[in-house]
Order: structure tokens, then C-alpha cells, then sequence
């Protein structure tokens, strides 16, 4: 309504403008008129409707779907608790200690709902996909990118030769190659690199794959954080007798991290929606699963309502991460002026 | 003492990669001794045998590996250079349209950017393709006649043809960049203090102008290094070609490696490619930024 | 009589020809003030820096607390001196991640291994001591300069230092905010810690110092008792800054 009020005195202001508005509002209309039109008429959304649990899970087997599920929903359900729980300084402390660590015990969990152990029959990871193999890709490689970005930043500003040129040899590579690149020869090189007798998975491959890329785009990330921590910091740390691992862990560190979080989301959500790249590669995640339908003749000509519900699934994802992300990133303290 | 510290340290370091260089070549020598493959380059002479849908050179499939790859590489130059034009264009318009004084452009300007920079560009490839490309009739009678046309067989335009693999391509990575750019747009433009939009409206200036001839040009340093970075995304992510069947370097690289099992000398030839686009693309973006910088302290 | 600080021709150069202590001798006696004056750029802030070994001298002899500090000192010796010299900057230095609290208890918990309820118990009592008990849970973005001063004086002093160096405290503060700095400053005094102080306040030069030392251009112009200092320098150079910042 306020937006109305806005463009209607926008327009008493600039009447060449308004004309051209009027037809923007038509063409809009038009738009939203038809998508309304055939999202309730013409699309036949049984391709999606029959399949759901294979969005979701893939071919994992039937009697052992509800496993996949529940970590969906659990997931599902720490981000709405994360997003609506207000966790403030001060107030409600309880939350902010417990959630991070349920958060991180999601990883194990995870891994062990879909391979099995502890109880549960094992299943090949030949069987995931869907949903459930989307965020597992993208939670573990993220998992295993973090440090080891970290790592290769720190190097990267470290003041030995040694230590600087080679982390700086290794993330321009990296940056400077393409990521279907990487995974495709990744997939035949890592076999290659190992000794014979060591066979990894199609899944693991992929996530260290992903995980050795994205490192090189976090360090660059991280490292912006670093430089962003005035070296008086360091100083400050150095007179209290803090050794320069302490100064690092206690000090520099959480800074520079908080700093790059804005950053570091944005990779986060690359790397989601990178994942999607694996469906050309062999894997059947979520863009997998749509391409397998595809080629199903019963589904001839029903491109559309899977592209249309694979990219609502995707954006949903990607906004969730943005939205916790900014969430953790206000729930701290200030930085130097700033709100960090 | 600390001197000795530092020096034992990167030692350690060093005999660290060493090793972890050591075992995995070693790893490497024996699985090629038992594959019996072996480093060489010499297939890069012997032909091909597949054929390629585009080449702006002669190609048939008795040309050796060598030249389907050259085929490859300017079929992927020619889609990067398009791409980068259209998508500057796109972004600059729907970064300046986020800051724009008419909410209707603004509120366009954010569903775009907000869409589709939260898709993958894989999906949105797909889209573009089997949908709204392969979607079109095969014939459209158009009034333009042989001016334009628009068929599932491609597109012309005076006379120019472009298949639909082209066609789609370059939408999805300037659709997809272009909200990137647009968002390096928004905050270059956010980077010039308030100020100096205050000073070019009390002059009387129109917004367009005020825009074009003091806001903007203000904001290029600002702009310039995020630009060039998505120009490197844009070019890294055209090898996504290979998933609507465009012949680029990456996908002819693809099809040269499963055909000879050369995946470490393709692999190394791919990598060097990359390396020179991305030098090429920096040089221009070094001369762009010196230039802007240069006007910058002239003013 | 204890000698703290024994400092014997010390020599340090920035870059090619910049001279920032040019065969500085002082010493420090345990248990007084010894106030650092001079223009800027004299050197009187890498002087109280070399203290700590935040700067390496070139040359000379310095001796802190019975252990050597030049340029082949152990880093770990370093490490030693720094845990028992506290320090306050210009810009107070707050870690901005970490709450009043934390900022106080973060080495006493890390580097002296204390338990956090006694170290917290001994924040809280420095705080109070300081005039800011009730700023504890607080992050420093949300404490004014002269708060976050003095929280970065009990945070030095969490350590038990046996010396306190003070580089220009108040310099950066709002006028009316040097005060309650300078208050602290001097009850420290009182207590008989050993301070040297690099400052420009005179009036705390004047009450609180028992030496005052004048540099110029990395040299020492002129050391003497504060009351003869400011009655009778014996130098033209310090008797015209004396002028000039009166």
C-alpha cells in the first residue's frame, strides 16, 4: 500500500515517467496474470506431486526412507527455531549456548541417518539422493572447506616465504580453474593419486572435491577479515603476555571470522547451488533427480513445473542460509563502529 | 634464536609438501605404469573423429585433437565476450535501477536480483534451453521477416545466425552475472556519499544525468575490482555450456579426454587455458582501473 | 632501592636514516613516576615501547626486571617480561568481540591459569576500584572513551604488573572525559606501583610525577625531579616546549 502511495507521487513528479510506468504496471499484470494462469490450469504438477519422496530421498530404499526425512525435518526445524528465537546479549543465554551445538551435532547425525551404523542397516551411498543428498554435499564439503580455508589464509599472510608462496600458488590455481573442472578430474585424478588398493566413494569424492575448491575462495574471504583487525589488536594481545597462537585464537581470529561472515554466506550458498553441478557428473542430488524425470518419456514436456519447483526448492534453501547468516551475524556484539 | 625458528619452521613446512608431493606422484607413476599410459601429448595430433555443431573454423572430424580444442577455445571466447557485454549492461541498469527514484523500477530491480542470484545457474541453464528455447514453434511467421526471426531452430538477425546452444548459454550467464554485477553496481553506488546525489539534484540536473555524469563515474573504483571478479566467474562458469550440448573448450576437452584417457595432459591443458583467459581478462581490467584511477586524480 | 628499568645508550633506526632513539640512558627506579614529555615524533613513545619489547632496540644494553631485552632476546623471555609490565595505549585497544569482563579475565584465565572465579572475583574489585562496576557485562562499543581508559587500566592491571607503562592515556579522549582517567592514574600512583607515563598533561606531570624526562629527536634533552623541572629547566629547548604547550 505504501509502495502504491510512493509510485503514485513519484509519478505526479515526472510525467514522462508515468506513462512508461503505467505500461510497466500493464506488462506486470499481464505477467503475474498469466504465471497465476497456468501455475493453477494449464501445469500438470503430477510429475512433481507422484514424486515427492524421491525429491526428497532419491532411490534410498522405501522402508528406510523416514531416516533421510527425519534429518530433513530436523534441519528444517532447528532453522525456523534459529530464525524465530531472539538471541540477544544478555537475555536468553540458554539459547545461545545450546543452539550452536545442536547445529553442529547435525553433521554426525546426518552421516549417520543416511549411511547407517549405531543400530541402523547400512545403505550404500549409491542409494542417496534428492534433497537429502543436496544438503549433505553442501553441509560437509562447507564442513571441511572452513578450516582448511582458514588454514591456507593465515599462511597466506603469513610472514615465512615459504608458507605464503605456497598457499598463494595454491588458491590462485584453484580460483583460476572452473569448478566443473575440478569435480570432473577430481572424480578420474583422486583414484589416480591414490594408492590402488584405496577405493573412496562417489559421495566422498565429490565432498572433497568441493571442499579443496571452496577453501581457496574462503581463504581470500578470511583473509579480507584478517586485514580488516588493526594490528594494534595483536599489540594489545602481545602486552597481556598472550603467546601469538593464543593472540590468533582468542583475538584476531574471532574478529576476522565475524567480519567475514557476510562473505563466507555468500560461498555457503554458492556452494549449495554448486552442488547441483554433480547431477552432471553422476550424482543424483535434487537437479539429478529433475533431470532423471526428464528423461522419462511418460514426462514429455513437463520441463517446466520441475523447473519451475526444483528453482522455488533451491531459492527457498538459499534464502533460509541468507537469513541465518544474518541472523548470527547481529546477535553479536559491535566491532569497532561497526555492526558486526 | 628467532631467526633459527623461523628458518626451522618453513624447513618443516617444505619437507611436508615435499613428502605429500612424493607419495602422491609416486601413486600417480605406478597407477600409469599399470594402466599403461604414461605421460605423452602426442594424440594431440592424431584425429579426432567427432564432429562439432559450431566452429567458427573449418573443422571436420579428420582434424587432429589440437584443432578441435583451438575450435573449442574460440567458440568459448566468443561466448564469454557476448556474455560480458550483455551482462554488463543488464547489471549497470539493475544495479542503478535499485537506487533509482521510481519504487516501481526498484522493486523490479530487487525481485530480479533476488531471484536468480538464489537459483543455480545449472537450473537456470536447463530453463532457458529445453523451455524457452526449445519450446518455440519451429516456425514464427514474424512481420520482420527475414530481419528477425525466433524458432526452436535458432536465431537470426539480419541475416546473422545463432544456434540455439549459443542463444542459450548466453542468456543464462548474462541473466545470472548480470544480477551479480548488479548487486557490485549497487554498493559502488552506495560507496559515494550522499552528498553529491544531493548536490546534482539541487543543480537541477535529472536523475538519468545526475547518474550518468556524476554518480557513476564517482563509483567506478568502487565498482572496478568487483566487476573484474565476476567477469572471472563469468568466464569459469561458461564451461557450463556442456550441460545444454555448446561446443566450448571445456566440453570438446571433455569429449577429446573420455575418447584418448588423457585426463592428467587434458587436465594440464585445460588448466593453462584458464590461466591465459584469466590473465587476459585481469591485463584488461588493470588497463580499465589505471584509466578511471588516472581520471579520477585529473578531475 | 631497586632499579626496574635500566636502559644504557640504547639505539634504535626506522627505515635508512631515521633516527627514532638516538644513546638513550635511563633508569627506573621501583616505585616512582617517571613522566616522558616531549614534541612528537621525539621518540618518547618507542622509548616506553621498547620497555615490553613491542619495539627491538638496535643496540645498547636494556635491562627490565632483572632480564635482558635487545635484539637476541628469547622470544619466551619476552613473553616473561610482558606478563609482569601492563601496559595502556592511546587508543585503549579493547578486544571489541569480548565483554568488559572478558576483556579483564581473558589473560589472567589464559596466560596465568588462574581460575575464572577468581580471576572474575578480581576483575570485579579492579572495576570497582576504577569507578565502573556496573559496566561488566558490557561490550566496549558501548562505553565511552574515558570507561573503556580505565577498563584498559584494569585490564593491565589483572596481571599484578610490577611496572605500568602509560602511553599517552588521555590523548585521544574528549576533554571532559581526561579526568576521571588522570583520578585513576594517580590513586595508581598512590599505591606506590611504578609508572612511567608518556603524557602531555602538565598538572599530572606537576602532582603525581617524582621524575620528569624531556626528549627531543630521539635524544634525552634533560632528566630531572619534577620541581626542578618545571622551575628551573636548564635546557632552551625544554623551557621553550614548556612555553609552547602551557
Amino acid at each position: 500500500m505504501r509502495a502504491c502511495k510512493a509510485l503514485i507521487r513519484h509519478c505526479r513528479f515526472y510525467p514522462i515517467d508515468s506513462v512508461l510506468s503505467l505500461g510497466v504496471i500493464a506488462l506486470i499484470n499481464w505477467v503475474l496474470w498469466a504465471s497465476v494462469s497456468w501455475i493453477v490450469q494449464a501445469a500438470d504438477w503430477s510429475v512433481v506431486s507422484t514424486h515427492l519422496p524421491l525429491f526428497a530421498t532419491g532411490s534410498y530404499p522405501p522402508d528406510q526412507r523416514w531416516r533421510p526425512l527425519l534429518w530433513i525435518s530436523l534441519l528444517a526445524a532447528l532453522t525456523l527455531i534459529t530464525l524465530i528465537v531472539p538471541i540477544k546479549r544478555g537475555s536468553n543465554r540458554w539459547m545461545g549456548m545450546v543452539l550452536p551445538w545442536c547445529w553442529v551435532s547435525m553433521i554426525p547425525l546426518g552421516l549417520v541417518l543416511m549411511a547407517g551404523g549405531l543400530g541402523l542397516s547400512n545403505v550404500p551411498s549409491r542409494a542417496w539422493g534428492g534433497i537429502s543428498l543436496t544438503l549433505l554435499l553442501t553441509v560437509c564439503s562447507a564442513v571441511l572447506a572452513l578450516p582448511f580455508g582458514i588454514l591456507l589464509a593465515l599462511g597466506r599472510t603469513s610472514d615465512l616465504p615459504v608458507l605464503r608462496h605456497s598457499s598463494r600458488l595454491y588458491i590462485d590455481v584453484m580460483r583460476a580453474v572452473p569448478l566443473i573442472a575440478v569435480l570432473f578430474f577430481g572424480k578420474l585424478l583422486i583414484p589416480l593419486f591414490l594408492p590402488m588398493q584405496l577405493e573412496i566413494n562417489q559421495v566422498l569424492r565429490a565432498v572433497v572435491a568441493f571442499a579443496l575448491f571452496a577453501a581457496a575462495y574462503v581463504a581470500e574471504d578470511v583473509r579480507g577479515g584478517l586485514q580488516a583487525i588493526p594490528q594494534t589488536q595483536r599489540e594489545a594481545a602481545a602486552v597481556l603476555g598472550l603467546s601469538p597462537l593464543q593472540s590468533l585464537q582468542l583475538v584476531v581470529l574471532p574478529q576476522a571470522l565475524r567480519i567475514a561472515i557476510p562473505a563466507l554466506t555468500n560461498q555457503a550458498i554458492g556452494l549449495l547451488q554448486n552442488t547441483s553441478l554433480m547431477a552432471l557428473l553422476g550424482l543424483v542430488e535434487l537437479l539429478g533427480i529433475g533431470r532423471n524425470l526428464l528423461a522419462n518419456p511418460a514426462f514429455i514436456g513437463r520441463h517446466l513445473e520441475v523447473y519451475v519447483w526444483l528453482g522455488a526448492l533451491y531459492w527457498l534453501f538459499c534464502t533460509a542460509m541468507a537469513l541465518l547468516a544474518r541472523k548470527i551475524e547481529h546477535s553479536g556484539p559491535t566491532l569497532n563502529g561497526r555492526s558486526a | 634464536m628467532k631467526g633459527t625458528r623461523r628458518w626451522l619452521l618453513q624447513l618443516a613446512v617444505v619437507v611436508l609438501l615435499l613428502t605429500l608431493m612424493g607419495v602422491l606422484i609416486n601413486n600417480l607413476a605406478v597407477n600409469l605404469i599399470r594402466t599403461g599410459l604414461g605421460l605423452s601429448f602426442s594424440w594431440l595430433s592424431r584425429p579426432t573423429g567427432f564432429a562439432l555443431a559450431e566452429h567458427a573454423l573449418p573443422y571436420r572430424p579428420s582434424d587432429s585433437y589440437a584443432w578441435a580444442l583451438l575450435v573449442g577455445w574460440i567458440n568459448s571466447l566468443k561466448v564469454i565476450s557476448a556474455g560480458l557485454v550483455a551482462a554488463t549492461t543488464l547489471g549497470v541498469l539493475a544495479g542503478s535501477a535499485r537506487r533509482s527514484t521510481n519504487p516501481l523500477l526498484r522493486g523490479l530491480a530487487a525481485l530480479y536480483v533476488s531471484v536468480v542470484r538464489q537459483i543455480p545457474l545449472l537450473l537456470q541453464l536447463f530453463f532457458w534451453y529445453f523451455v524457452a528455447l526449445l519450446g518455440l514453434p519451429q516456425s514464427n511467421p514474424s512481420p520482420l521477416g527475414s530481419l528477425f526471426s525466433l524458432t526452436n531452430q535458432g536465431i537470426a538477425i539480419l541475416g546473422v545466425h545463432l544456434s540455439v546452444e549459443f542463444t542459450a548459454v548466453l542468456l543464462g550467464l548474462s541473466v545470472f552475472t548480470g544480477a551479480s554485477i548488479a548487486e557490485v553496481v549497487r554498493g559502488g553506488l552506495d560507496s559515494v556519499p550522499r552528498g553529491q546525489w544531493e548536490a546534482y539534484r539541487s543543480l537541477g540536473l535529472s536523475e538519468r544525468l545526475g547518474l550518468r555524469k556524476v554518480v557513476l563515474p564517482q563509483a567506478l573504483p568502487a565498482i572496478l575490482p568487483g566487476l573484474s571478479s565476476q567477469y572471472l566467474n563469468l568466464a569459469k562458469n561458461s564451461t557450463l555450456a556442456i550441460a545444454v550440448g555448446y561446443s566450448d573448450l571445456y566440453s570438446v576437452s571433455d569429449t577429446s579426454i573420455t575418447q584418448t584417457g588423457r585426463a592428467i595432459e587434458g587436465f594440464l591443458l585445460l588448466l593453462l587455458s584458464f590461466l591465459l583467459l584469466n590473465l587476459l581478462i585481469n591485463a584488461v581490467m588493470q588497463v580499465l582501473n589505471r584509466a578511471v584511477i588516472r581520471r579520477g586524480q585529473r578531475s | 632501592m631497586n632499579t626496574a628499568i635500566k636502559a644504557h645508550h640504547i639505539c634504535k633506526t626506522y627505515g635508512a636514516d631515521h633516527r627514532a632513539l638516538d644513546d638513550v640512558c635511563v633508569d627506573v627506579i621501583s616505585g616512582e613516576v617517571l613522566v616522558v614529555m616531549g614534541p612528537s615524533g621525539s621518540g618518547k613513545s618507542t622509548l616506553i615501547r621498547t620497555f615490553n619489547g613491542l619495539e627491538e632496540i638496535d643496540s645498547g644494553e636494556l635491562d627490565v626486571l632483572g632480564i635482558k631485552l635487545d635484539n637476541e632476546a628469547d622470544p619466551r623471555h619476552v613473553q616473561r617480561i610482558r606478563r609482569r609490565v601492563g601496559m595502556v595505549f592511546q587508543q585503549f585497544n579493547l578486544f571489541p568481540h569480548l565483554s568488559i569482563l572478558e576483556n579483564i579475565t581473558l589473560a589472567p584465565m589464559r596466560v596465568q591459569k588462574q581460575a575464572r572465579v577468581q580471576a572474575e572475583a578480581k576483575a570485579h574489585s579492579l572495576l570497582k576500584q576504577m569507578g565502573i562496576s556496573e559496566q561488566a557485562e558490557k561490550y566496549p562499543a558501548q562505553l565511552s572513551g574515558g570507561q573503556q581508559q580505565r577498563v584498559a587500566i584494569a585490564r593491565a592491571l589483572a596481571l599484578n604488573p610490577e611496572i605500568m607503562l602509560f602511553d599517552e592515556p588521555t590523548s585521544a579522549l574528549d576533554p571532559e572525559r581526561v579526568k576521571e582517567v588522570l583520578d585513576a592514574m594517580r590513586t595508581l600512583a598512590n599505591q606506590g606501583m611504578t609508572m612511567v607515563v608518556v603524557t602531555h598533561e602538565l598538572g599530572f606531570a606537576r602532582e603525581v610525577a617524582d621524575r620528569v624526562l624531556f626528549m627531543d629527536s630521539g635524544r634525552v634533552i634533560e632528566s630531572a625531579d619534577a620541581k626542578t623541572f618545571f622551575n628551573q629547566a636548564q635546557e632552551e629547548r625544554t623551557r621553550k616546549f614548556l612555553n609552547q604547550i602551557n
